[in-house]
């Protein structure tokens, strides 16, 4: 068992010959695919049209003209940009940077997906994708992902399985809403869900460390529980009670200047409060776990707990807190979904905390991994709810699946075998 | 070892070792929670006690409330269920009626039926160390098999209800197998797959719903065909009885008896069992992990979709977009049915007929108090928990604590 909590680069795993081959491979097959069927398959003389000013245009002194493709031979040269990376890859197998090569290959495939469905064969441009407000729309759900795998850092990393992020949205969108609702403060708002989501914590916390129960059982059950809860709150109290559960969108806070520039000001900085408060908390757990004392310790609770023992650490208390925190860092995830969405609907996370597990592996159990797996999660489950508005010749129910198969190929580590904290999931005891 | 204290009180010698106890227990404090939910939610009661110093008489006023409040919930929940004494005695003196009397307890049968059979899928996998949570979108893969061999081609009786069966199997097997090839060969692990994978049969089954020969002629909405009569199973007695228990039962206690003979005389059922217990011991006695792997999710998922047909072809008939979603999921709840029965058949049966007969009173003290029906799943959920963390319980009701129930390890981290 490698011991190198120390020097984390030193540790990350070697990708197999045959592995890194097969990603080639793959990327090779999604550049023909893009090329072929966005492409030569879109006819040539289609076009896509992209505009760019925001919605709200209360900030953007800004006009951009919109830009028109010709659909196929843009998407011939998107494909074969993939293809040529897939080559790269699967022939001079580079040992750095092949899950960061998939991520921009998957980039350029959505790229691509966004174009062929906004074509419009002729020369009338009456279909067009507003790439901003694309670029708006996903990263709130990118938003709710990377609080969600945040949690998951801080509680793998201590060594415990924190299933229940979705049970954490779950409670933290509930209470969130009633909050809003009642108070009008999401400031509050967030508090409060951070204590129910901390709260759910706990809970996983003392039933798998103080009792040695099965993490990802109670995780799963306790997702169970609070998801019929919040339906049966909903029932019981949100419906004879509308006003505390009306309409809850969170006001942006522009940032001056920034939030002027064209196309990133209003993704970036014309956010509300959430998005800037994950920024400042990836930026915290980013330094905190590899750049001091407590994430040394942390970190040393994960992979080793006898060690960390032997040397005085208190490994259950290091669990505890960092499960309550983790937890806490989901509610507000979930509170900022709420916030997104405007009110509290049970059922509605739909499998997000999950998908948030998987950008965490996605990313390798690193915030700043974990950050891009969101985005480009992000991006796959915005695309299959909004691109039926855009009159896509696919039925949109098989466009439901994607953000579900590109997490199942992410945790079957098709881009790359990944190496979760030694004493991830293992109950510890003292003796 | 025995314990070799001279003097036991009967209630420790009674609670000593055995798990039946402490999963009694579980449902005590379970039931208690839901009271808890149900006193903490409910207008009537919440009111009673904002009174409670009001006068002399408000806190007798405000605990006779609560006490009428859940005494109704789960009186209703019993009697909605089980029988109804009034209802029974009246059939037994009279003779008349039975089909009022029987019809709490033949409904209860009807919902264990199809959930028996995944908690078995479900069980036989956690034997072997494995946690199978897509058992809902395997059973809704049968369903969707089943659906189209029982709507789409016609055949006499004897051999369209086996086809429609083996159908439902093999759509389960299919949705089973990816995990389980995933998990054998990449290392990915099987929670996220099988959680994800229930998403992606959800979307199959609209589109299969709206976009193929399943769906209903002049249809525009999600609703596919009804079964050919041929597919269906019959009410066990009879149409005219008007009890809804159908001979799905009867696949369910078949199931029942393979799975015992599976898991206790079978040698790839031991191979199984030595997986689940201790990986390592299996790999050194030359049991091949990958075949186990593949062959556990082959017989989960085939139990899961062969649950998804029975309840296609017992209960509803026609498959459309709500089959299996939310309180009607089957497959999630039969996760928590096979905890509670110890993953062991025995003990599935007598924990879905308890969580059949929760979920079926439940929608019957919804429609009599207006308690969501939701209520059932968050008590079915406080048991699961209890009953996960045995020791918990034990110190609760200071049962003497046996070392052995105190680590119980199903799933080993994210494996690989």
């Amino acid at each position: 068992m490698s011991l190198d909590v120390t020097n984390e680069t030193a540790t990350t795993a070697r990708i197999p010959v045959g592995r890194t081959r097969g990603i080639g491979v793959i990327m090779l097959a999604i550049g023909l695919f893009t090329a072929l069927v966005f492409g030569v398959g879109s006819g040539f003389s289609a076009h896509s049209s992209l505009t760019f000013n925001p919605v709200s245009l209360t900030n953007a002194p800004w006009r951009i003209g919109t830009l028109t493709l010709l659909t196929a031979w843009t998407n011939v040269v998107l494909g074969l940009a993939i293809v040529a990376m897939g080559a790269h890859v699967a022939l001079r197998l580079p040992r750095r940077g092949v899950m960061a090569r998939f991520g921009v290959v998957a980039v350029l495939f959505f790229f691509a997906l966004l174009l062929w469905a906004a074509r419009t064969t002729g020369p009338s441009q009456i279909n067009f994708v507003n790439l901003t407000a694309v670029l708006i729309g996903s990263s709130a759900l990118a938003m709710v992902l990377v609080f969600g795998s945040l949690s998951g850092v801080m509680c793998e990393r201590a060594g415990v399985v924190n299933i229940a992020i979705e049970g954490q949205f779950i409670g933290g969108a509930f209470v969130g809403s009633m909050v809003a609702s009642t108070t009008h403060d999401f400031f509050f708002a967030a508090i409060v869900g951070a204590l129910v989501g901390g709260l759910v914590g706990l809970v996983l916390a003392f039933l798998s460390l103080r009792y040695l129960s099965d993490q990802i059982i109670v995780g799963v059950v306790l997702v169970t529980m609070l998801g019929s809860l919040s339906s049966y709150l909903n029932l019981q109290v949100l419906t004879p009670f509308p006003q505390y559960n009306t309409g809850n969108l969170a006001p942006n806070l522009p940032i001056p200047l920034l939030s002027k520039l064209p196309v990133l000001g209003p993704v970036f900085f014309d956010q509300t409060g959430f998005f800037y408060l994950m920024i400042v908390l990836v930026a915290l757990v980013s330094f905190g776990l590899f750049k001091t004392r407590w994430g040394l310790r942390v970190r040393a609770v994960g992979e080793h707990p006898q060690a960390a023992a032997s040397v005085g650490i208190k490994v259950v208390g290091v669990r505890y807190a960092n499960v309550i925190m983790g937890g806490a860092i989901a509610g507000v995830g979930g509170v900022a979904f709420m916030a997104s969405q405007g009110q509290f609907q049970p059922g509605y996370t739909s499998g997000l905390g999950y998908i948030a597990l998987a950008a965490l592996i996605f990313g390798r159990w690193r915030p700043s991994g974990a950050v891009v797996a969101s985005v480009l999660f992000g991006l796959s489950v915005y695309l299959a709810d909004n691109l039926q508005t855009y009159q896509v010749p696919m039925p949109t129910e098989i466009l439901g699946m994607f953000p579900y198969v590109i997490t199942i190929a992410v945790v079957s580590g098709l881009i790359g075998r990944v190496r979760p904290p030694a004493a991830d999931g293992l109950p510890y005891r003292r003796d | 070892m025995p314990e070799s204290t001279p003097r036991r009180s009967i209630w420790a010698r009674v609670t000593g070792q055995s798990p039946f106890v402490v999963t009694v227990f579980a449902l005590v404090l379970g039931l208690v929670f839901g009271a808890i939910v149900i006193i903490t939610t409910t207008a009537p009661v919440l009111d009673a006690w904002r009174g409670f110093f009001h006068s002399w008489g408000a806190p007798g006023h405000a605990l006779k409330v609560t006490a009428d409040n859940v005494g109704a919930a789960y009186r209703i929940m019993f009697t909605g269920s089980v029988f109804s004494p009034a209802t029974l005695w009246h059939a037994i003196t009279t003779g008349q009626g039975w089909s009022n009397a029987l019809t709490p307890i033949s409904e209860t049968l009807t919902y264990a039926t199809p959930l028996t059979i995944a908690s078995i899928g479900v069980g036989i996998a956690f034997q072997a160390g494995i946690f199978n949570i897509g058992a809902n979108g395997q059973a809704m893969m049968g369903g969707i098999a089943g659906a189209y061999v029982g709507t789409l081609i016609h055949l006499p009786m004897a051999l369209h209800l086996p086809v429609t069966m083996l159908a439902g199997i093999a759509g389960g097997v299919l949705a089973g197998s990816v995990p389980g090839l995933l998990k054998a060969y990449t290392g990915a692990h099987e929670v996220i797959v099988t959680l994800m994978f229930n998403y992606v049969v959800s979307a199959i089954l609209l589109y299969t719903l709206l976009s193929t020969a399943l769906q209903a002629p002049g249809q525009q909405n999600d609703i596919a065909r009804t079964l050919d009569p041929s597919a269906q199973l019959a009410p066990l007695f009879g149409v005219s009885s008007g009890l809804r228990v159908n001979y799905g039962l009867v696949i369910a206690v078949l199931v029942v008896l393979f799975a015992w003979w599976f898991l206790e005389r079978s040698s790839l059922g031991f191979d199984f069992r030595v997986t689940g217990a201790n990986p390592q011991a299996a790999r050194a006695s030359g049991i091949n992990a990958k075949a186990v792997i593949i062959l556990v999710f082959a017989i989960s998922g085939g139990l899961a979709g062969l649950a998804g047909v029975t309840e296609l072809a017992g209960f509803y008939k026609t498959l459309d977009g709500g089959f299996l979603v939310g309180n009607a999921g089957i497959g999630f709840t039969a996760i928590t049915v096979s905890l509670l029965g110890r993953n062991r058949p025995v003990g599935i049966v007598w924990a879905s007929l308890l969580f059949a007969a929760l979920g079926v009173g439940g929608r019957a003290m919804q429609a009599a108090t207006g308690i969501p029906l939701d209520l059932a799943t968050v008590i079915q959920s406080a048991v699961v928990l209890f009953v996960a963390t045995p020791v918990l319980v034990k110190e609760i009701f200071r049962l003497r604590t046996s070392p052995t129930t105190a680590l119980q390890l199903a799933t080993k981290g994210w494996g690989s």
